[in-house]
Order: structure tokens, then C-alpha cells, then sequence
């Protein structure tokens, strides 16, 4: 749908007619039509569909039912498991419903693995859930072109790295405590981030959709934006600000000339906001009300820049 | 498509006349606008804490914080009409009114007294009174969405917290639904309805479950007891259904059309879900309300509230996982019934393919 801000404009400026809007919205093509409205009922029937059907599956295992013997429990997700295998078989992964389908099988396999340990006791960590989740999924994200599954993964890797960090911590003495989950994130999302980059400017165009970019983009930034708060906090160089520095440097070298996503640029002030604050508070602090001032006015200082540097970028895009 | 290129159809269907307008300024684009109401409301936070060490005499004296409050939100509504393009001014606007609506808090709260409901009531006054008067997009969500929060604690302090989520959606859908209505004010409705948007997002999906315990402390007996629960809920599922049917009479669809059947199924499917998962209803309403306007960012929030209500559903504490599980199982298995019925009596044309 195209043109919806221009259109809006024009009517509150009194270029068109006010009785008129809804019908020049409809002409610009930023309503949707007949064909429009189909599909989306159609992809919000589905999607809604399976989601809340594989939602209530998970919460009636965790739910841990005594009447329903163990047995059972396991037809139950094995059933559905190979039900929505079959579907994707039969619809094929190309067609909407295929992809749903698998997404409903990725859900259901997590529900099986979750069934395994209830029931076997296995003395597995939680992480190895997570890991055999994100393992048993994998095959499918590389074949689906599905830009949602590849999130859903990614959530799974998520999950694994930081669990896995709480449990291994005598192995992993180099870095303490949740520094260490932080670090391991800030680096899986930040090879996401750049995979998925590199991919979509080769060429791939399922991996263009720049919402989903936008989603591992903001993971990566915000975890760098931890690491370089935590170094600033205790006072110790972890790399946690050398590492911020330079995905801050890369984020605008790839956003404001290669890719051009106003949208991650925007997360980036944001983060400068946060970052310089921290320093100042840090360093150049003694408890008293100038310095919050002081901070104040920087926090709009630099926010209010950064507003109007991007609405200038935006503004030079528009040409 | 171009600016131009939509200039050109608008002038063809006889909607405008004369040549493409040359615009001065650019538009930010919605995020930049979070952006800056988040880095706001964070400069706000340190202009407070200054005005509290610094000046604490302010926030002790119930009149004086009044004053200062009401000063600061003086100076913000100036600098927001004097310099209205200046990104500086704008900025230091909004951190400033917001500081001085939380000194005008302290004001009202050190007055009235220590009741919740006469507090949140004057606060949501207050916060109408500035969307209305200080001109900025951001300032009028945040003051939307802080002043639709504000009466909603207000009545759930009076026992009224069941009947808050309908009362928030309908409010919500209303506004959204009169967008095109209103074209000469286009931004104020718009900064309206994401104010309200936010807030059905707490009240109604989220069921201000934290919040709203955590400033009420002791929720009072609900009015109506678990009938009243049963009212509240049938009411929000009651303002999907009437979103939804709105929505048809204004895309000129029958009811009894196959297209309105559909359309109406599975709104009332999502309504009888409703009853027992409160937050679905209005999380569908925010994304279909947004697609119909074809508004994206409106969509965008009903989907990410969606998803995050399913995984705010297992924790919240009034029925038991079997019971949600069943009700998810259920809906999910009517909803796929329902698309197997689009497919049939709704079948995808192809000539007609969607430009959109």
C-alpha cells in the first residue's frame, strides 16, 4: 500500500476536498482492496490458526496432566507432529499454508522434546532443550525460505546461548557472570545480523523483508549497548566499549550507505543517548543537581540532534 | 509508487486540481518519533531528579510544585507554537512538560490526599487539557496514552477494573474508526489513536496486571463481583464484534454476503476466546483496525501484542493451564475451520491480483 502519508497530508492541508479522503486513499492504492482484504483473512485465519493450536498444545503438556497417561501424552504430539509434516508434504513448503504448517511442526517437535525430559527425567539442562530445539529446526529454516522461522531459530539459539552460559559457568571462567551471556548473545546476533545482511544484499530476495532485518538488528545493537553500559558501570575494560564503538561505526557505514535503514540508524542515536549518559553520570559525577541537569539537557541535547540528522537523511533519501 | 505518481491518480479520478505541491519539510518517520519520546521521557527523569535535589522545597510544598508543574507545561506549549519546526525546542519541550506533569501529580496528590481515584481523575484532566493544548505529535500520544491509563486507574480504584478494558478498546476503535472523518485534523486524531492503541495494549491486552496492582495496592472489591468479571469481558468481546461490523458496512459487504459470513465467523470466534483469554480480542482488534486503514505500524503493534500476549497468557494466574489450553486448542481449531471455509466460499481470483 503506497502513498498513505502524502494522501493524508494533502487532505489536512486542504488540497483535497475533506469528504473526499477516504476515496483518494482508495484511489492512491493505500486502502486495501477486495483481493487484499481476501488474502489477509486468509493469512490471519492460518497463522492465528496454528499458532494458538500449537500454544495450547505446549500449555496442556506443561501442564503435566496425571489423568492422561504417558503414552497418550506422546501419541497426542507425535499425532500432530507427523499431521503438520504430512501437511507441508502434501501443500508443499512454496504455498503460505506449508509454511505454516512447518512452523507448527517446529513448534510441535519443541513440545516433544520438552515431553521427553518431563517424562524420562533425562537430568538434561534446560540449554540442551533449547540446543536440540534449535538443531532439530535448523533443516527446515535452511530449506523454507521463511523469514519468521528464521527468527523463531534465532529465539531458540537465544535461549540456548544464554542458558548455557548459566550452567557452564566453571568452564567458561574468562568472563564473569551474566557479562558472559551478554557477550555470548552479542555475538550470535551480531553473526545473525551480518549473515543476514550479507545474504540479502547478494541478491536473496526472500531475505529483504526489513522487518526481520530489523528485529536481529535491534538484538545485536541492544546487546552492544549492554556491554558497553556494563563496562562503563564497573569500571572495567572488557571490551564491552571497543565492541560497541565498532558495531556503532559498522551499523552507520552499512545503514546510512549501503542498506540505507533509517529505522536502525534511529536505534543508534538512541544508543549514543544511553552510552554517553552513562559515561557522564559515571565519570564525571558527584551526587549533586547541577549534574542531573547537566545530564538532562545532554540526553536532549544529543536526542534532539540526532532527530534532526535523521529527518535530514530521510529528507536526502526522498529525492 | 512516486509522490508525483500518486499526485497523478488523485488529479485523474478529478480529487485535486493544479501541480504536484512542493513540500518544505520532511516527515520523521514513525520510529524517529519513539525515538525521541523515549530519549524525552529520559531527560525528563534527570530534569526531575535536578528539580528534586536541587530544589526540593518545590516537590514538599504541594502549591509550589502546582505552579512550577503548570509553568513548565507553559513554557512547553510555547516553545511547541513559537518554534514549532525547531527539533531543539521540540525536544526540550516535551522533557520539560513531562517533568512538570509530574510535579503537577505531586501537586494534586499532596492537596487531595492520599485517595487514589480523585488523583487519577484530575490527573486524566489534566492530561486531556494538554492534548489539547500543546501542538506536538509526540507530546499528544504520550498525553493520549498517560490520560487513557490515568482513568483507568481511577476506575479501577472505584471497583470498576473489569469493565476498563472494553471501556479503552472502544475508545481506541472509535478513534481509528473516525480517522478519515476528520481530515483537516488528521495529525491530532492520529496522535489520539496511537495514544489509545498504547493503552489498549496495557489495559486491554495486557490487563495492566502489573501496573495497575502495583500503583492500586489493595484492588477493591470489584463492583459486580465474578459476574462483573463475566460483563467486562463479554463487553470487550462484545467491541470486536462491533468493530468488525463496522468495518463491513463501511467496505459496503453484506453481512449476508459469504464474504461478510466469513468476516463475521471469525470475529466471533475470536470473541468467544475473548471470555477466557481477554487480551485477543483486542490485540486482533489493533491489527485488523490498523489493516483496514491501511496503516502498518498500527498492524505491526497488533501482531508483536499478539504474540507477546500468548507468552504473558501462561503466566497470568486466574484459570488453570488446562483450562487455557483447551480454550487455545479450541480457538485454534475453529480459526483453521474457518480459513477451510474462506478457501471454499471465498475462493482467490486470479485475474485480480492485489496491488497491495
Amino acid at each position: 500500500m503506497h502513498g498513505r502519508h502524502e494522501v493524508l497530508d494533502w487532505a489536512e492541508e486542504g488540497r483535497i476536498p475533506p469528504g473526499d479522503l477516504r476515496r483518494a486513499l482508495e484511489v492512491a492504492g493505500a486502502l486495501p482492496d477486495a483481493p487484499a482484504w481476501r488474502q489477509f483473512l486468509d493469512r490471519l485465519l492460518l497463522f492465528a490458526g496454528t499458532l494458538l493450536l500449537a500454544a495450547g498444545v505446549i500449555f496442556f503438556l506443561a501442564f503435566n496432566w496425571n489423568e492422561l497417561g504417558r503414552m497418550a501424552k506422546f501419541a497426542l504430539v507425535e499425532v500432530l507432529f507427523v499431521a503438520a509434516l504430512v501437511a507441508v508434504w502434501r501443500i508443499g513448503i512454496e504455498r503460505v499454508a506449508g509454511k505454516a504448517a512447518l512452523l507448527g511442526a517446529a513448534l510441535f517437535t519443541g513440545a516433544l522434546f520438552a515431553l521427553i525430559g518431563q517424562t524420562y527425567q533425562t537430568g538434561a539442562d534446560t540449554f540442551e532443550l533449547f540446543a536440540a530445539w534449535a538443531a532439530a529446526v535448523l533443516p527446515w529454516a535452511l530449506v523454507a525460505r521463511f523469514p519468521s522461522l528464521w527468527l523463531f531459530w534465532l529465539l531458540l539459539a537465544n535461549l540456548a546461548a544464554s542458558l548455557y552460559v548459566g550452567t557452564m559457568r566453571s568452564t567458561l571462567w574468562v568472563f564473569s557472570g551474566s557479562e558472559r551471556q551478554l557477550w555470548l548473545v552479542f555475538g550470535l546476533n551480531t553473526v545473525a545480523l551480518f549473515v543476514w545482511e550479507s545474504l540479502a544484499l547478494s541478491g536473496i530476495e526472500w531475505l529483504r523483508e526489513r522487518w526481520s532485518t530489523r528485529v536481529v538488528a535491534v538484538a545485536s545493537g541492544g546487546f552492544a549497548t549492554a556491554l558497553a553500559v556494563t563496562d562503563i558501570v564497573s569500571r572495567h575494560a572488557g571490551g564491552g566499549l571497543a565492541a560497541w564503538a565498532a558495531w556503532m561505526v559498522a551499523a552507520y557505514l552499512l545503514y546510512r550507505h549501503r542498506v540505507k535503514d533509517l529505522f536502525v540508524l534511529a536505534g543508534g542515536v538512541l544508543s549514543v543517548v544511553v552510552v554517553v549518559s552513562t559515561v557522564v553520570i559515571r565519570h564525571f559525577f558527584r551526587v549533586d543537581a547541577g549534574a542531573f541537569l547537566v545530564v538532562g539537557l545532554l540526553v536532549i541535547g544529543i536526542s534532539a540532534a540526532g532527530g534532526w540528522w535523521l529527518k535530514s537523511v530521510a529528507a536526502e533519501e526522498a529525492k | 509508487m512516486s509522490t508525483a505518481e500518486t499526485w497523478g491518480r488523485l488529479r485523474q479520478a478529478g480529487l485535486v486540481q493544479g501541480e504536484v505541491p512542493q513540500r518544505d519539510g520532511v516527515r520523521s518517520p514513525w520510529f524517529v518519533r519513539v525515538m525521541l519520546g523515549i530519549a524525552g521521557w529520559f531527560g525528563a527523569l534527570f530534569l526531575l531528579l535536578f528539580v528534586g535535589m536541587g530544589m526540593s522545597f518545590i516537590i514538599k510544598n504541594a502549591a509550589a510544585a502546582l505552579v512550577v508543574g503548570i509553568v513548565a507545561c507553559a513554557v512547553a506549549g510555547a516553545l511547541f507554537r513559537k518554534v514549532p519546526e525547531n527539533d531543539f525546542a521540540g525536544q526540550f519541550g516535551l522533557a520539560v512538560s513531562m517533568a512538570g506533569q509530574v510535579l503537577i501529580l505531586f501537586g494534586i496528590g499532596d492537596a487531595i490526599g492520599k485517595n487514589i481515584a480523585p488523583v487519577a481523575l484530575a490527573m486524566a484532566v489534566v492530561q486531556a487539557l494538554l492534548f489539547w493544548l500543546l501542538p506536538s505529535y509526540v507530546h499528544r500520544v504520550w498525553a493520549a496514552w498517560s490520560g487513557a491509563c490515568a482513568l483507568a486507574i481511577a476506575l479501577a480504584d472505584m471497583g470498576f477494573l473489569a469493565f476498563t478494558p472494553a471501556l479503552v478498546l472502544v475508545a481506541f476503535a472509535w478513534v481509528w474508526l473516525k480517522e478519515f472523518d476528520h481530515a483537516k485534523q488528521g495529525s491530532l486524531v492520529r496522535a489520539g489513536g496511537y495514544g489509545l492503541a498504547l493503552a489498549a495494549v496495557v489495559i486491554a491486552v495486557m490487563q495492566g496486571d502489573l501496573s495497575i496492582a502495583w500503583i492500586l495496592d489493595r484492588p477493591k472489591a470489584p463492583i459486580g463481583g465474578v459476574a462483573g468479571v463475566w460483563i467486562g469481558a463479554a463487553l470487550t468481546a462484545a467491541t470486536l464484534l462491533w468493530a468488525v461490523v463496522q468495518l463491513l458496512a463501511r467496505e459496503d459487504v453484506p453481512l449476508e454476503s459469504a464474504r461478510g459470513k466469513i468476516a463475521l465467523v471469525g470475529a466471533i470466534i475470536l470473541a468467544v476466546a475473548t471470555l477466557k483469554a481477554p487480551g485477543i480480542g483486542p490485540a486482533v482488534a489493533l491489527l485488523v483496525i490498523g489493516f483496514a486503514n491501511g496503516n502498518k505500524v498500527l498492524a505491526g503493534l497488533g501482531l508483536i501484542t499478539m504474540l507477546g500476549y500468548l507468552s504473558h497468557y501462561y503466566y497470568s494466574l486466574q484459570i488453570t493451564l488446562l483450562e487455557k489450553s483447551a480454550v487455545l486448542v479450541c480457538t485454534g481449531i475453529a480459526l483453521l475451520a474457518a480459513r477451510v471455509a474462506l478457501q471454499r466460499y471465498w475462493p482467490e481470483q486470479k485475474e485480480g491480483a492485489s496491488h497491495a
